[in-house]
Order: C-alpha cells, then sequence, then structure tokens
C-alpha cells in the first residue's frame, strides 16, 4: 500500500483548472519530490491531498484512507506560506503544533525541548515567536510539523527564506525522518535539493504531472553530452563531428551518439586532429526540468491551437 | 473514537484562545473595563446630579397665604412629604405673606432674584388660583393638595378623622405578577448586557489566524468546524472568568446593601423559582453565546483586514439590540404571538425564553429551546466553517447555484 496515491485529481479555480488529472503513487518509506515551475499546481495538488481544499475531481488515498482527516494525527505539514503565533514561545509553539496532531501536551513540550536543543535552538525555547528570526522560526516551524513523529511528512516549499545553513540542517532532518521510516513528500522549484534529496520525484507543469521516476530517470530523459577539444584545430573538424556540434570556448560540445563517441574519435583520430580533451558529461536534473517544463509548455500551446506558426 | 478525537482538536484550540487571550496585560483592562465605564459613567452621573441638584436646590413652591395659614401649610407640607421618596418630592414650599393684591404678587414671585418659583397658590382656601411653569403641573397640584389638607383641617378641626395604621412587613408566599415582570425583564436584559459586552468579541478572532498564516496549519491539522468551534469555547471561557468575577464581586457587594435593598432583589419571583432560574440564566447565556458567537465568528472570518472587521461592529451590535428588543417586548406580553416568535427565532430565543423563566413555572420547554438553539449554534459554525472554507480557502467545489448555472 502506497503511502500516497492520487488518480486524475482535477482542481478548478473559477474557469482554470489548477491541477489537471495529477497522478502520484509515494511508497513508504521514500523521499519523494514533487518539483515544478512557479504556478505549477504544486501546491494546490499537496493541499488536495492533505484534505485542506477538496478536489474538484479524481481521487486520494492518504496512508490507507480515502479521508485525509482521519489519518491527520500520523501525517506533518510545513505550509508554503510559514505560520506561528508569534506571542508563542518555541517550545509551546512545537508543543500546540503537535497537541493539534494528538500529541499529549506535556509529552510535546518535553519532545520540543529536546527537538529545539538538538537543532540548536535550545537558547531560544522560551522566546516569543516574534523575537526569532525569520530562519529560526521557520526551524521551529519544521520541528513542529515532526514533533508527533508522523508517519508521513508533508514540505511545501521547505527551503525557500533558509540561509545555507539552516538548508542543510534541514536536508538532514529530511533524510533523518526518512531513516525513521517516515514517508517525506516535498514541493520545491530547486532542483540542487532534489537532487541530492529524492528517492523518487514528478516533475508537474500546467497543472499535469509530465514525469515520474528517479533523478537518474529524469536525467536520462536527455542524451549525455560530448564535450571533445582537437589537438589540431582546423576547418574539417565539424565535418567529421555529428551534426549537432557546437563549438563553444571549452571545445566541440554534441549529444553522445546512439552507436558511442568511439567512432567519432576513430574519425577525428584518422583525419589528424587529435584530442586535446575529451569528456562525458551526464545532464543535470536541472537540464532534464528545463526541458521537461520546455515541451509541456509547447505541448500545452499546441493543444490550445498556439503553435508558434 | 473520532468524536473523542474531535473534543481533543476542539479544546486543544479552545485552550490556546483561552491562554493567548486571558495571559495577556490587555486582558486586565478588559477585565476591569466595568469599573472604568463605572468610574467614568459616576463621573457624568454627578457632574449631572449636580447640575440638577443646582437647579432644583433654587425651585420652590411658593403659597401666598395670610400670616395665620402659614404654619398650617408648613405642618400640611411636611406632613405629607412624609412617604414621598427625596427624588418624588416636590421643591421645598415657602411661603409669602398675602397683600393687598396676592395676584401681582404671584407674578412677580417668578421674577424673585432668590428661588426659582415652580407653582404659585394664591387667593381663597376652597378656590385658590395656581401659577405654574409650563412642566410644573404636579408642583401646582402638590400646592392644591396642601390647600385641601389646610382647609379640611381648619374648617374640622379636632373633628377630623384621623387613620392609626399598623405597618407590619408580610412575605409573599407565591410569585407576584410584578415581580415576575420585573424577573423577566431583568433576565433579558442581563443575557443582552453580557452577550453584547462578550459575544462582540468573537468577530475578530479569526483574524489572528489569517494574519499570521497559521490557518494552513490548523486546516491541515483539524477539520475547520473545531477550529471555529474550539474558537468559540475558548472566548466563551474567556466569558465566563469575566461573569464569574464580576458575579463574586457583585455577591459579596449585596452584603453592604440596606436591607431595605435586600428586600427589593427578594422581591423578584421569577416563576420557576429562584435556583432554577439562576441556572437557567447561565444557560441561556451560555446558548446566548454561543449563537451569536458563532454568527458573528462566521460573519468576521470573511473579512480579511481589520477595517473590515471594525466595519462589521455597526451590524453585530445592531442584530444583537434587535434580538434585545424582540425578547423584551415578548417578556412583556407572555404567551402572545410575539412571545412565540422570540421565543422560536434562533437569535433571540435565548433572550426571549430566559424571559419566559421568570413568567412560566414549566420547565420542559426550557429544555426542547436549550437544544433548539445549540442546534442552530452548531448549525451556524458548520455554515461558517464551510463558508470560510470556501470563501477563505477556496476549496469545495461549486456550489448548487453555480453548477445549476454552469450547466445551463
Amino acid at each position: 500500500m502506497d503511502a500516497v496515491e492520487a488518480r486524475g485529481l482535477v482542481k478548478r479555480f473559477g474557469d482554470r483548472r489548477v491541477v489537471d488529472g495529477v497522478d502520484l503513487s509515494v511508497a513508504p518509506g521514500l523521499i519523494y519530490g514533487v518539483l515544478g515551475p512557479n504556478g505549477a499546481g504544486k501546491t494546490t495538488t499537496l493541499r488536495m491531498l492533505l484534505g485542506i481544499i477538496e478536489p474538484d475531481g479524481g481521487e486520494r488515498r492518504l496512508l490507507g484512507t480515502a479521508h485525509p482527516r482521519d489519518a491527520g494525527d500520523r501525517v506533518g505539514y510545513l505550509p508554503e506560506e510559514r505560520g506561528l503565533y508569534p506571542a508563542m514561545t518555541a517550545r509551546d509553539a512545537v508543543a500546540f503544533m503537535g497537541a493539534l496532531r494528538g500529541l499529549p501536551r506535556r509529552e510535546g513540550r518535553a519532545r520540543a525541548a529536546a527537538m529545539l536543543e538538538e537543532a540548536g535552538l535550545g537558547h531560544a525555547a522560551d522566546t516569543k515567536i516574534r523575537k526569532l528570526s525569520k530562519g529560526m522560526a521557520q526551524l521551529v516551524q519544521l520541528l513542529g510539523s515532526v514533533v508527533h513523529r508522523p508517519d508521513l511528512l508533508v514540505l511545501d516549499e521547505p527551503f525557500s527564506g533558509l540561509d545555507p545553513v539552516n538548508q542543510e540542517k534541514l536536508e538532514a532532518l529530511i533524510v533523518a525522518e526518512r531513516d525513521r521510516g517516515a514517508t517525506v513528500l516535498f514541493s520545491t522549484h530547486v532542483m540542487a535539493h532534489a537532487e541530492r534529496l529524492c528517492d523518487r520525484l514528478a516533475i508537474i507543469a500546467g497543472g499535469r504531472r509530465r514525469f515520474e521516476g528517479t533523478v537518474d530517470d529524469a536525467r536520462g530523459l536527455l542524451p549525455s553530452r560530448v564535450r571533445y577539444t582537437a589537438r589540431v584545430e582546423g576547418e574539417g573538424v565539424r565535418a567529421l563531428l555529428p551534426p549537432d556540434a557546437e563549438a563553444g570556448p571549452g571545445g566541440w560540445r554534441f549529444d553522445l551518439p546512439a552507436d558511442g563517441v568511439e567512432p567519432v574519435l576513430a574519425r577525428v583520430m584518422a583525419a589528424g586532429h587529435g584530442i586535446a580533451g575529451l569528456s562525458i558529461e551526464r545532464p543535470t536534473l536541472h537540464e532534464a526540468f528545463v526541458r521537461v517544463v520546455g515541451d509541456a509548455a509547447r505541448d500545452d500551446a499546441h493543444l490550445r491551437g498556439e503553435t508558434a506558426a | 473514537m473520532k468524536a473523542a478525537r474531535a473534543l481533543r482538536q476542539v479544546f486543544t484550540v479552545a485552550r490556546r484562545d483561552f491562554v493567548a487571550t486571558v495571559f495577556t496585560p490587555i486582558f486586565l483592562l478588559f477585565l476591569f473595563a466595568p469599573v472604568i465605564m463605572g468610574s467614568f459613567g459616576a463621573i457624568g452621573g454627578l457632574g449631572a446630579a449636580g447640575v440638577t441638584e443646582g437647579a432644583r436646590g433654587r425651585e420652590r413652591v411658593v403659597a401666598i397665604v395670610p400670616d395665620a395659614l402659614a404654619r398650617p401649610f408648613a405642618e400640611a407640607d411636611l406632613r405629607l412629604r412624609g412617604p414621598l421618596r427625596r427624588d418624588e418630592a416636590p421643591p421645598p414650599l415657602a411661603t409669602i405673606r398675602a397683600g393687598r393684591d396676592p395676584a401681582a404678587q404671584a407674578r412677580a414671585a417668578f421674577a424673585a432674584p432668590d428661588y426659582d418659583a415652580a407653582a404659585v397658590l394664591y387667593g381663597p382656601l376652597d378656590r385658590p388660583v395656581v401659577l405654574h411653569g409650563a412642566l410644573e403641573g404636579s408642583a401646582a397640584r402638590w400646592l392644591a393638595l396642601l390647600a385641601d389638607e389646610v382647609q379640611a383641617d381648619a374648617r374640622l378641626g379636632a373633628a377630623r378623622p384621623r387613620v392609626a395604621p399598623s405597618f407590619r412587613p408580610y412575605g409573599r408566599s407565591g410569585a407576584s405578577g410584578g415581580g415576575q415582570n420585573r424577573s423577566a425583564f431583568l433576565a433579558v436584559f442581563g443575557v443582552f448586557f453580557l452577550t453584547l459586552f462578550l459575544a462582540g468579541q468573537v468577530v475578530g478572532t479569526m483574524a489572528e489566524e489569517r494574519n499570521n498564516k497559521v490557518i494552513e496549519v490548523l486546516a491541515a491539522a483539524v477539520p475547520l468546524e473545531a477550529v471555529f468551534l474550539g474558537k468559540l469555547i475558548g472566548m466563551f471561557g474567556v466569558a465566563v472568568l469575566f461573569v464569574a468575577f464580576w458575579g463574586t464581586v457583585l455577591g459579596q457587594a449585596t452584603r453592604l446593601l440596606p436591607p431595605g435593598a435586600e428586600a427589593g432583589l427578594a422581591a423578584l419571583s421569577p416563576a420557576v423559582g429562584a435556583p432554577a432560574f439562576a441556572l437557567l440564566f447561565f444557560a441561556y447565556f451560555t446558548t446566548a453565546y454561543l449563537l451569536l458567537g458563532s454568527v458573528f465568528l462566521g460573519l468576521g472570518a470573511q473579512a480579511s483586514t481589520m477595517r473590515e472587521i471594525q466595519m462589521l461592529s455597526l451590524p453585530v451590535t445592531a442584530v444583537q439590540v434587535g434580538m434585545f428588543a424582540l425578547a423584551s417586548a415578548a417578556a412583556g406580553r407572555p404567551g402572545s404571538g410575539m412571545a412565540r416568535f422570540a421565543e422560536l427565532f434562533p437569535l433571540s430565543s435565548p433572550f426571549a425564553m430566559a424571559g419566559r423563566a421568570a413568567n412560566d413555572p414549566a420547565i420542559w420547554p426550557h429544555l426542547a429551546a436549550l437544544a433548539w438553539q445549540l442546534g442552530w449554534a452548531a448549525l451556524f459554525v458548520g455554515v461558517g466553517a464551510r463558508a470560510f472554507r470556501r470563501g477563505v480557502l477556496q476549496s469545495g467545489s461549486p456550489g448548487w447555484f453555480r453548477r445549476r448555472r454552469a450547466a445551463a
């Protein structure tokens, strides 16, 4: 049984279909990324999965139940728009968020104190939220979303607004939650975090899922790139390389041919151009993302009859 | 299990709101607001009383009579004035010796520099003429009464029959109609005053969550109905604390009242009996708070700025005053159609039923009314949460009307 399942989720705001038939399957114990450009429908999808808003179509199951509220005490959530009561202390804020999810108050306060200490915020446990820095408050809210040790942790753009040190802390916390056995579902449009953390990911664009798989699968959407620098440059090099080869400051670049780079190398060697430099570079997740999102935009435009032609 | 979870969520939210409200310096201001209000009221009252006293202190009823009648007039004035309360009594009596032209003396009395004449009597005792100002008819009748008394004494002398009454206090065994009416009005006014003072506060409570963006966290963890009900109960806890504090203070203060005042309280005779009346009063205060509070909370939740919330305070107060007026009218005419309407209409029902407790000894209608009112409160909470979900969280499918329109 998957921790999260969604089939054909649809959400309309007015006449606009913000989410247009999204499917998701998140197996338990994974870190799963929902990637997409701004306005892709990531947040709306997560809010529908959590039952904050109701879908206009499709089905969803969260931790085995079709009613997300029934699993509420087993879920942790960090919304995109962070929110805490400014007059609460950090410890009370963490304990309160635990209490909302069924954690007894006394236990919540004890866990909150320990977690704040561990996160380096022990000195601020009794400080009111309004006196904390934005990053500290964000960390407090994150701790509040895991204080009840949820089976599923949903984080909406968790890295936004954090400095590099706190981003690293957050990455460690996400991994720790996964290692504890929790499923982590997070949205982001920063590829570096997804690349480092995600066991699997989905790319959403224009309200639809455009890709689902591992990071390697995503990178596999594009061919590897070959960077070649001739030892003896000349007019004839261009003709020996694949048609997509482009000259750049570091030499020639072209997609890795289907039959490998060896035939190309044989040709340039035979012509006496030699090899001053050669590397085969796998595409990054960022490049795969840009390609997927770009293709999605073109497809959507085509569907709307707005092709460039 | 689900009910226990829902209850736990409601009380988690309620506890947060209660603590956040009570443990702030502002709450002390709120708690002592009646003192501040009372102080300003007292200062204003003293000022107004000073002005009134100043004016009344100069007022006189004037009798222009022969020397021989001056003393009988003074004695009659003293005797008749006895049972009257100070605020009911006419202005003090002044006598002027009658001259050759008493009518001219009477007119001159209105221009006297030492006092303000409210009414002036002159002429023969059996046909006196009383001049008076436009608003001083009662002072004029007082002078006529004195003339009548003096004339009767003068004509009959010792033969005039006198009664020798014996005054004995007596405790009424049953409730008097007047006592019931007073109790009814007191109950309606009491519930109205407390809800006016306390229920309006819930209007802005959702604004905090919206401004802090906490609503997203709450909405993900807890059903919105639980958030609404929790907020309502949290603020009701604040109201109960307020009522308990002032109830204790006033309870102790009644011990300091003079015996006559205590007897005045004892004259309040609700039909259901004092203990049941007190319980029903609190029960109806609770339902009035929950009913009006749930409506105000639902309305306030739609407001996104403090300005909008402030704008809501006028209609909110108008609704409360309207319900008070309806229930007061109903309390004055128990059993009438209007009373039935006020008892059934959800927002006026607690007020009207509190009044009914004073007029009607039957208990079962109150049990039915409380269930009726709580049902409506639950409905209002549900509708408020639904409107919030649809309007603010932009959730939910289109309503029936929009679906029909889209289909068309």
